[in-house]
């Protein structure tokens, strides 16, 4: 026997769902709805996990003496100059804080980025073992492809801006051009996959395919057919209305 | 207008209407499309497999309730498969979401405990810390610290058996990560692997697999299991198929539609690109 709650979670995840999706049709009070209670649910619940660590942190270790007491409170000093954002007057107060996470922030990454993000690749880069006896394909073609498409896109920027191109570069900039092309296209078909995999992962829900609950699929059909019905309906109603002066 | 013509204006809710057809059909009427084994679910098994007895795991789930329906699937699969080796497995987030997301959804699925993994001695879950890369530069140098209290039972971190020598990340010998933006794969390479040296391996979604592939090469990623697919290819592997090769009858049909659309998108562009000039 399915617990009344759970039962009830499936059955607002069908609705919200179902009312999110209503947004492929027109945008409509379904879709409404479903959007807002989505924000909310999560802006809420975000402050509700932030608040929580701040307590857990005055628990956890700040409280223990007289010296940390005082950097905490001073750390909630700072996180109110925050809220001056919302004041013409006083905005150059939330300066403050901005400076003091982004500096945080930069100064925390530039710690290793240079060796993580550039040192690394060029690295990897400058090894590549241009013949792999054991796998001439895919690893010899793919290496040797990287090889020499790398340097090409570099050098495509490298040299943007300068009025003529010397003989050579332009079969480089050609190359870097077609190498980018089938990146950028490379990009956007793993997103048409992403955005299907959400589909049919939501799609598994509605249909109830275990692990979800099987409660949803009668759930989904019902509702599916209020909301389509609703949508449907009201947009008919509206066309036959005659217009008024 | 002629045919092509009308192709090019086709209203996008047919369209719509189509993509339902063909991701419900498959999944109501399984198709039993072949899944073809690839390098990366091998990898991702192979790295799994070979995380050595008594070794300290660390397990985040680094994405929102919106990437659920794509990440939850590998998810499942891999924690299933940890929980088959004999190693520790402290769970923590730098995801608002990702604490719920462990919680609510993959505790349902499993209990821990029917592996012989006892809560606080062979697994602990620390919760969310927020501060994205400060955080989890500052959970490298002190575990303990920063998550004062475990999510679960909300008593100090410290006090756990688990933790007694897990202090920094020095610790830990791989993290298993499943993310779907920032932070995820740039941050744990900059504040873990190379400061520290721990091994990563990372899970996303589809659309971030492309930024995943500089850091395969270079070798600073151990494995990468992106997407719907290749989570599917997993679960044969592990022999537990469950909601990836579910889904995957979809995921060909889908991509079968995508290429007719583009097709026929092509052929009314080139049929018509001579009328118009």
């Amino acid at each position: 026997m399915v617990d009344l709650l759970v039962l009830l979670g499936t059955y607002a995840g069908v609705f919200f769902t179902l009312g999110t999706f209503t947004i492929l049709y027109k945008e409509n009070p379904w879709y409404q709805i479903s959007e807002s209670t989505f924000l909310g649910l999560a802006v809420g619940y975000g402050v509700a996990q932030q608040m929580l660590f701040v307590r857990q942190q005055w628990e956890g270790q700040w409280s223990k003496s007289s010296i940390m007491m005082f950097g905490y409170l001073l750390a909630l000093l700072v996180s109110i100059m925050w809220y001056f954002r919302f004041s013409k007057k006083y905005f150059y107060i939330y300066r403050w804080p901005l400076a003091i996470i982004v500096g945080t922030g930069i100064g925390t990454s530039l710690r290793t980025v240079m060796i993580t993000q550039f040192l690394d690749q060029i690295r990897a880069q400058a090894l590549l073992n241009l013949w792999v006896p054991t796998s001439i394909y895919p690893t010899t073609i793919n290496n040797i492809c990287m090889f020499i498409m790398t340097p090409a896109v570099l050098l495509y920027f490298w040299f943007t801006g300068a009025d003529s191109r010397p003989g050579f570069m332009k079969y480089v900039d050609v190359l870097a051009r077609y190498v980018m092309m089938a990146g950028f296209g490379s990009a956007f078909g793993y997103t048409v996959l992403t955005r299907y995999s959400l589909f049919i992962g939501r799609a598994q829900f509605l249909l109830g395919i275990p692990p979800n609950l099987p409660e949803a699929y009668p759930v989904f059909i019902v509702l599916s057919l209020i909301m389509l019905g609703t949508m449907i309906g009201y947009d008919l109603m509206k066309k036959n209305k005659p217009a008024t002066k | 207008m002629s045919f092509i013509e009308k192709l090019q204006n086709i209203d996008r809710r047919w369209l719509y209407l189509l993509a339902w057809i063909f991701v419900l059909y498959p999944l109501i009427n399984p198709l039993g499309l072949p899944v073809p084994i690839q390098k990366e679910s091998t990898a991702w098994n192979k790295a799994v497999n070979d995380i050595p007895d008594g070794s300290v795991v660390i397990f985040s789930c680094m994405f929102s309730i919106a990437s659920i329906p794509e990440l939850y699937p590998m998810t499942i699969a891999t924690f299933s498969h940890l929980l088959t080796k004999n190693c520790k497995i402290i769970v923590a987030t730098f995801w608002a979401d990702g604490a719920l997301v462990f919680d609510q959804t993959l505790l349902k699925q499993f209990d821990p405990a029917k592996y012989g993994k006892v809560y606080g001695k062979d697994w602990i879950d620390l919760g969310y810390v927020p501060g994205a890369e400060t955080a989890m530069r500052a959970f490298a140098d002190d575990m303990v610290n920063t998550f004062p209290k475990d999510y679960i039972n909300s008593q100090p971190t410290g006090s756990y058996e688990i933790m007694k020598n897990i202090k920094t990340a020095k610790d830990v010998d791989i993290i298993v990560s499943f993310e779907s933006g920032t932070p995820g794969v740039g941050e744990w390479l900059r504040q873990w692997n190379t400061p520290y040296g721990t091994k990563l391996i990372v899970g996303c979604s589809g659309v971030s697999a492309p930024g995943m592939a500089p850091y395969l090469q270079s070798g600073q990623l151990s494995a990468n299991l992106p997407g719907l697919t290749s989570t599917a290819e997993y679960e044969l592997l592990i022999k537990r198929p469950a909601l990836a090769v579910a889904g995957v009858d979809a995921v060909s049909m889908s991509h079968l539609l995508v290429v007719l659309l583009v097709i026929l998108g092509n052929v009314g562009y080139f049929a018509t690109r001579g009328r118009k000039s």
